[in-house]
């Protein structure tokens, strides 16, 4: 599949932004913590491969050199970046989960009613 | 060996204390308190003498860092921070505390002192995470919660910002801050409202006064001194760089200076106060690009001050964990802390021969004339809370010593918290005379007249508060929506009204 051409990407843009409006429609109409920790996930995948996509929008072979068969290259700079990202948007979802553990001995529902005053 | 590898490895020095600590907690206190003091000292040295150096790290396509006017006032103003909590409540902290507070301290830095998005983006989220677990630390539902909420705020602020930053490279073809002249206005608004989510300024910064009454006194005084200024260098480095988002943050800073201060009059509880105060002074420190840094510096230290003297503290007086029963001692402690509480007060305010006198000078007639005008109002409100704040504690301090002051002798003055109380005091009163060429009259008559009319003015008012709602945002979807509400106006902004 050619990525190069115009229309193609924005075809392919089109499910990432929906995911992102899908996540934050979630979370922001999420009524326990539970909820609001999957949103924040499904923004934090929608944003990666955004990431993704657009490194790979002058060329999907994999960026290494020596290779004389590969002529277009994905850019590596962001695809290298995003990895961070990942790694962080794992941190986020296990301090959460921690916390949402530790919140469930006094109020098991997970509410944000209960705990919000 | 290259002058460029010492910075870098002083910059990273905490983190290895902090991780090493986890080993030999006691040894290692010591080794990190004299990290931050080589650090508060080099860090003065070339604010006072304009040092200014940038490179980049590894070679071409590393990471651009910059020890420059914004990041040394910065990195000055945390490592104090950080040392006043380490010397007044070492008492009180739990197992790991210092070691998380060093790791805060690294992050805090780089993020003052990088000048790339990535960069910028992984101390942003390093820092949360540090500033997560410090608020927990105390370990009631509460704070607990309150944490949560934090986490997930900031969580999603930086994915708007990530957002931003890939909409950014797509114009400009690299993630340096200087570039960002290229990159389209809806990509700016993501970046900046990000950034403003972290920096807790009015509307994003809702979550600053619930976590500042939530969390214990030691994270609060971190959390207001230092962790709040992590998104100004950022910010007024963009700022200076690009016309249209200093523009809008004119906008914005007022904004955030005048509600925050009126919600701050009218709230009941003097934590909450604290915290709306503390938004309010934010606001003004982005309308300038230029003495930002300095005026946030001097704000977080009168603000770490404010936390550890305020006489509210609850689990001191159940436990008695002063270690003292003697009367005379107590009574010496508590005026040494009211004294400090006062003079961090005036500082802020602005008083004169005090710290905060020259930063707020300085910021103010950086300005345009009509935007001076919104300082001035704004000092006006500040010096409304300030009044109020301090009429509190007067009110506390004479209720408890009520016709039992006891006699006092010198011996019952001398304590560890008293001597450092009192270096302080005569650090932020010394402070003021460095720049020598702002003591004129005109200024002086300004400031005392702003404090004057502030004092009137809360008298006035004083009846109202008992009797109004005080307005408690305290719900979750405040926090979540408020930094798309920020963006979506910025854009607005950047494209239609550019006010």
């Amino acid at each position: 599949m050619n990525l190069g051409s115009e229309f193609t990407r924005y075809i392919l843009f089109v499910p990432l932004v929906t995911l992102i409006i899908i996540g934050c429609y979630g979370l922001i109409n999420s009524k326990n913590i539970f909820n609001a920790l999957f949103s924040l996930d499904v923004i934090d995948t929608a944003t990666i491969s955004l990431f993704v996509l657009i490194a790979a929008s002058s060329g999907m072979q994999t960026p290494i050199t020596g290779l004389e068969r590969y002529s277009n290259y994905a850019d590596p700079y962001p695809q290298a970046i995003i990895l961070t990202a990942i790694v962080i948007g794992f941190a986020t979802q296990a301090l959460l989960s921690a916390i949402a553990l530790r919140l469930s001995r006094n109020n098991p529902l997970l509410r944000f009613r209960d705990m919000e005053d | 060996m290259d002058i460029n590898i010492i910075l870098t490895c002083l910059i990273f020095l905490p983190v290895i204390v902090g991780f090493l600590g986890c080993l030999l907690p006691n040894k290692f206190f010591f080794v990190g308190v004299f990290t931050l003091l080589i650090n508060s000292f080099l860090s003065l040295f070339g604010l006072l003498n304009g040092f200014n150096n940038s490179f980049t790290l590894i070679n071409q396509g590393g990471i651009l860092l910059s020890f420059d006017e914004f990041s040394l006032p910065l990195i000055f103003g945390t490592s104090v921070v950080f040392l006043i909590t380490f010397s007044l409540r070492r008492k009180y902290f739990s197992h790991y505390f210092y070691q998380i507070s060093l790791v805060l301290c690294s992050a805090l830095s780089i993020c003052f002192i990088s000048k790339d998005l990535i960069s910028i983006y992984i101390a942003l989220e390093l820092t949360g995470f540090c500033a997560f677990l410090l608020i927990a630390d105390k370990n009631t539902d509460k704070s607990l919660f309150q944490s949560f909420q934090y986490l997930i705020g900031g969580g999603l602020a930086m994915l708007i910002y990530l957002i931003g930053v890939i909409q950014a490279f797509t114009y400009t073809g690299s993630f340096a801050l200087d570039d960002l002249s290229l990159a389209p206005s809806t990509a700016l608004c993501l970046i900046v409202a990000g950034l403003l989510t972290k920096s807790g300024i009015f509307l994003c910064g809702i979550w600053v006064p619930n976590i500042y009454t939530n969390a214990s006194i030691q994270t609060s005084s971190i959390l207001s001194g230092c962790v709040t200024c992590a998104g100004i260098a950022p910010i007024s480095r963009m700022s200076q760089i690009l016309i249209p988002i200093s523009n809008s943050m004119i906008v914005i800073g007022v904004l955030s200076a005048i509600l925050a201060a009126i919600l701050a009059i009218f709230e009941t509880d003097d934590g909450r106060t604290l915290g709306w105060s503390s938004v309010s002074q934010l606001g003004i420190s982005i309308l300038s690009p230029s003495y930002a840094c300095l005026y946030v510096m001097q704000h977080g230290i009168c603000k770490c001050l404010l936390f550890n003297t305020h006489n509210d503290n609850s689990d001191e007086k159940i436990s008695n964990q002063r270690g003292t029963n003697d009367i005379s001692i107590l009574y010496c402690q508590d005026l040494i802390r009211l004294i400090t509480f006062i003079i961090a007060s005036l500082s802020i305010t602005g008083f004169p021969f005090i710290a905060g006198f020259t930063t707020k000078t300085l910021l103010k007639y950086d300005l345009p004339p009509s935007a001076q005008l919104i300082v001035s109002t704004s000092a006006l409100l500040t010096s409304a809370i300030y009044v109020k704040l301090i009429i509190s504690n007067l009110n506390r301090f004479r209720r408890t010593y009520y016709k039992k002051i006891p006699s006092i002798s010198i011996r019952s003055f001398i304590s560890n918290d008293n001597f450092i109380f009192i270096l302080c005091i005569i650090l932020l009163i010394s402070s003021s005379f460095l720049r020598s060429d702002l003591l004129k009259s005109i200024y002086f008559t300004n400031s005392l007249s702003a404090l004057f009319i502030g004092g009137i003015f809360y008298l006035c008012v004083m009846g109202i508060e008992k009797n109004i709602e005080s307005s408690n945002i305290r719900k979750t979807i405040d926090i979540i929506g408020a930094p798309f509400i920020v963006a979506a106006f910025l854009l607005a902004n950047l494209t239609y009204f550019k006010l």
